[in-house]
């Protein structure tokens, strides 16, 4: 008979109540879950940018939208996923699942906690904003390069530049909350090297977000001033330099790729265990190579910028220590690979994506090394082999391990499994979409496309590569419906969750599902990375 | 209680699902690969014209070797487990081997991928010299240095003796030809790229960049703009044309002497590189207003002031032009633009 740990579901379901009680909540249940469900919306919304993108790009010379407007797509596009998806969605996961899983009762600081999600709707707010501004939206790209981002006329740039201030605000605050969250409020017995691998993820990104996030800011708020104040930092006929710009963005902006993809690593890490039925391969390894990559994710930023050029020794430098970073990776990406052996894999929804994620992260982490490789970069640099480099790691990578992490605690968030055939369903249409959306782009880069352009020359097989990308991309679109579909069938016809339905081993599902607005009556003492598990033999001894 | 309970059916069936990933995404990855044919095209890099090309695709097919390598030592095992360990129905109850790590095997796959990147990293110093400094043909052979302009939305060269080209870069076969890259002051970034004969390097205003290059076959080679540069940015297109040296040397002296006298075609040059993408071909209008009988084209210096300076969303498209390249501009736009057809008035 199975032998679970079960605690009478006696409480008042903490995530039932009136809308006021959503918008004065302090509880990180509730903010972590408004944080999902606002980033999944602008997850729809930044996917549906990019279906129209590709829609525009099915043929060489498609009049779908105007040159204006394509560039105002990609740049919404990628702003989008990167600042209102990636990194905040990840906060939600850091917010519900920390305190949780170290069994603490909320965050050290819940009001800081929830400033930060309402300043992260309102930047995301303030970008969509953007559409209505004179001269439309922003429209040089995520990354907004002077000096034609100062020069670019029309509100919408400015508006680019307020909303990630605030965003990087957000951040910043989520950040310090989890760092002191941590190190202060963790449950007894659990040492650093029995906390869940996702809460070193988060740790190690949260650190990253405290060291970076201001450098970001201050290039931004040099942009705004250039833009309206009438400095010249990055206007070179005026004495500016605009590479500098791109040293400060890219110095925040290659950290910001490790922020968004070890919360992910985490998820992984956490996911493949548990459907393995075996504990994680290499624990220590997983949770030093996490720090490692944090560390190195400081050391490379001139990868981006291999074009500008730089002298000698820094090409090299910078190869290197881009280079090195795949090492730690490759930990990690065995010691998933190890956790399989000799378990006894069970293919749920969850453990699908995280299987995924393995396979077309590494091909995301090796296609990195051609791009280290700088005589060869300059070759592929600014073309869609970038594009599809950047998908694998960012879809492939971070996505992936969302799409895990959402399949594998949606019953602790919400009560109700998602529906697994639909889960299914979602995992096969978005693999396949996914991998002949952007595997093509690998080709068009080495073929010689440039990004950000909204039609092409029709030579070689580009036509055929970017028709075969935009069927990927639909196919993708209803993988995504898919999950949609699924989430409305779960809320009111869902199967119900017991505490712990998939017998994991941390703490989080000690509790009820959804948890008591306090998260635990009592915490058991931890011994281990595993506390539940060790809790269930314990019954199971107990019992005889 | 229990989550699910599997009969042996599913468990089948589950088997056969796990088997479905590999297969899929094998199919979903060689597929298009497979339907490249030979030459360009799949996960082959464009042709390669010149030297410094050849070696950084040498270091593409090295990486591409290990990265094949390691590809298959991270999915042929997991497919392995995932069929091997695959549930088969058990129950969630049914643990797996409680195996919590191996130090030699975390040295070794700690090892092999820092002694493969060594590799790596070893052979790119190696082939970097031949990458950036290009050795000419024959020892002694001279060098011609261009000076190449990215500009909204144009490319400008410059030879040594002043002949100005428009977009098309005219150069002779065999000979190292070295580029220094920049931007006006006013102006915003681009990158110089043709695939085919070497890597890009940005026009950044204030900066210089450097490459080089030698063909080694005629022919016309096509590149485009790589640095978002603005609302013209896919227009920003750019060739090589590589000629037989002694065709070459004549064009230049030939070209240099037309430019001086007035006679050459680079009125016509600057319109289709520097207006046209703007105003349309035959100054239709397009994203500017129309020009086609414009009275400002006959206004020589109020056109003039428009395009030095820039006007609204027009950018400063002739800042820095020499005057004869302003002249070459005006007689064109006023012989075949002013007044539609043929307002053929002479000069
Ligand atoms: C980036 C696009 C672009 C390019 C390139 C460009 N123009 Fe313009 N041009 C414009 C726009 C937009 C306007 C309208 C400016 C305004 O708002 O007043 C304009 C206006 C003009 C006008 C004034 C028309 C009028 O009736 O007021 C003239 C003349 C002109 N351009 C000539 C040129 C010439 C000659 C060139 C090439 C040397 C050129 N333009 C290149 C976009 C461009
Ligand atoms: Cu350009």
């Amino acid at each position: 008979m199975a032998v679970r740990v079960e605690r009478p579901t006696t409480v008042v379901p903490w995530n039932r109540g009136r809308v006021s009680s959503w918008l004065t909540t302090v509880d990180h249940k509730r903010i972590g879950i408004l944080y999902i469900v606002t980033s999944l919306v602008f997850f729809l919304a930044g996917g549906v940018l990019s279906i129209l993108m590709r829609t525009q790009l099915a043929t060489p010379d498609a009049d779908v939208f105007s040159r204006d407007s394509y560039n105002q797509l990609f740049t919404m596009h990628g702003t989008t996923m990167i600042f209102l998806v990636v990194v905040p969605i990840l906060a939600g996961f850091g917010n519900f699942l920390v305190p949780l899983m170290i069994g603490a009762r909320d965050v050290a600081f819940p009001r800081l906690n929830a400033l930060s999600y309402w300043l992260f709707l309102f930047g995301g707010i303030v970008l969509y904003s953007s559409w209505f501004a004179g001269g439309g939206a922003p429209q040089s790209g995520w990354t907004s390069y002077p000096p034609l981002s100062v020069y670019t006329q029309g509100n919408g740039q400015d508006l680019w530049i307020l909303s990630l201030h605030i965003l990087t605000l957000a951040s910043l605050a989520g950040a310090i909350n989890f760092i002191v969250t941590i190190h202060n409020m963790r449950t007894r017995g659990m040492t650093w090297m029995r906390i869940p691998l996702f809460v070193w993820t988060i740790e190690v990104y949260s650190i990253l977000l405290v060291l970076v996030l201001p450098a970001l800011s201050a290039g931004l708020t040099l942009l705004l001033l250039d833009r309206q104040a009438g400095t010249h930092f990055f206007i070179p006929s005026e004495g500016g330099n605009a590479v500098l710009y791109q040293h400060v963005f890219w110095f925040f902006g290659h950290p910001e790729v490790y922020i968004m993809i070890l919360p992910a690593m985490g998820i992984i890490s956490e996911v493949i265990p548990v459907f393995a039925r075996k504990p994680i391969f290499g624990y220590k390894a997983i949770a030093i190579s996490t720090a490692v990559i944090g560390f190195y994710s400081l050391l490379v930023w001139g990868h981006h910028m291999f074009t500008v050029g730089m002298p000698g020794y820094l090409l090299g430098f910078f190869m290197v220590s881009s280079m090195i970073i795949a090492v730690p990776t490759g930990i990690k990406i065995f010691n998933w690979v190890a956790t399989t052996w000799r378990g006894n894999l069970i293919f749920d929804t969850a453990m699908l994506f995280a299987l995924g994620f393995i396979v077309v992260f590494t091909i995301g982490g090796l296609s990195g090394i051609f791009l280290a490789a700088y005589p060869f970069d300059w070759q592929v640099h600014d073309t869609y082999f970038v594009v599809a480099h950047l998908h694998y790691v960012l879809f492939g990578g971070s996505m992936f391990g969302i799409f895990a992490g959402l399949y594998y605690w949606w019953p602790k968030m919400f009560g109700r499994i998602l529906n697994e055939r639909l889960g299914k369903v979602h995992f096969w249409l978005t693999f396949a979409g996914f991998n002949m959306a952007f595997f093509p782009q690998h080709m068009l880069g080495l073929d010689g496309m440039a990004r950000r352009i909204y039609n092409y020359r029709d030579v070689g097989q580009w036509a055929e590569y970017n028709l075969v990308s935009t069927i990927g991309s639909y196919i993708m679109g209803l993988g995504i419906l898919a999950f949609v579909v699924n989430v409305v069938i779960t809320r009111k016809r869902g199967r119900r969750a017991g505490n712990d339905p998939w017998l994991a081993d941390t703490l989080e599902w000690y509790t009820t599902s959804p948890p008591q607005p306090h998260n635990f009556d009592q915490v058991p003492y931890v011994t281990s990375a595993r506390p539940l598990r060790d809790l269930r033999r314990r019954l199971q001894e107990a019992r005889g | 209680m229990m989550l699910r309970r599997r009969g042996a059916l599913g468990g089948a069936r589950q088997g056969r699902k796990a088997l479905a990933v590999p297969l899929c995404a094998l199919a979903v990855i060689l597929g298009p690969t497979g339907a490249a044919h030979a030459g360009t095209g799949g996960l082959t890099p464009v042709d390669q014209k010149s030297p410094n090309v050849e070696r950084s695709t040498d270091i593409y097919y090295l990486i591409l070797g290990f990265s094949g390598l390691i590809m298959l030592l991270v999915t042929v095992p997991l497919l392995i487990f995932i069929v091997r360990y695959r549930g088969r129905g058990r129950s969630r109850e049914v643990e797996g081997a409680q195996i919590r790590g191996n130090t030699r095997l975390e040295l070794a796959w700690t090892a092999l991928p820092v002694l493969i990147l060594a590799v790596i990293a070893g052979f790119v110093f190696y082939k970097v010299p031949g990458i950036t400094d290009l050795e000419a043909e024959a020892s002694g052979d001279s060098r011609l240095e261009i000076k190449v302009d990215g500009r909204q939305f144009y490319w400008q060269y410059r030879y040594p003796n002043d002949v100005i080209a428009i977009d098309t870069l005219r150069v002779p076969l065999g000979q190292v030809v070295e580029l220094e890259i920049g931007a006006p002051e006013s102006d915003v970034n681009h990158s110089f790229w043709i695939p085919a004969l070497g890597g890009k390097f940005d026009a950044i205003p204030g900066e210089t960049t450097r490459t080089s290059f030698r063909a080694d076959e005629v022919g016309t080679y096509e590149g485009q703009c790589a640095e978002f540069c603005g609302v013209q940015h896919a227009a920003m297109l750019q060739a090589v044309e590589v000629m037989p040296r002694g065709e070459f040397e004549t064009w230049l002296a030939n070209e240099a002497g037309a430019q001086r006298r007035g006679a050459s075609e680079l009125g016509e040059r600057t319109y289709q590189g520097a207006c046209a993408k703007c105003h349309g071909m035959a100054g239709e209008g397009l994203i500017g207003p129309p020009l086609a009988g414009n009275s400002l084209l006959q206004d020589r210096d109020a056109l003039e002031m428009i395009v030095r300076n820039g006007q609204g969303a027009m950018p400063a498209v002739g800042e820095g032009w020499e005057d004869r390249q302003m002249d070459a501009l005006f007689r064109h736009l006023r012989r075949n633009v002013a007044g539609g057809s043929g307002a053929e008035d002479g000069s």
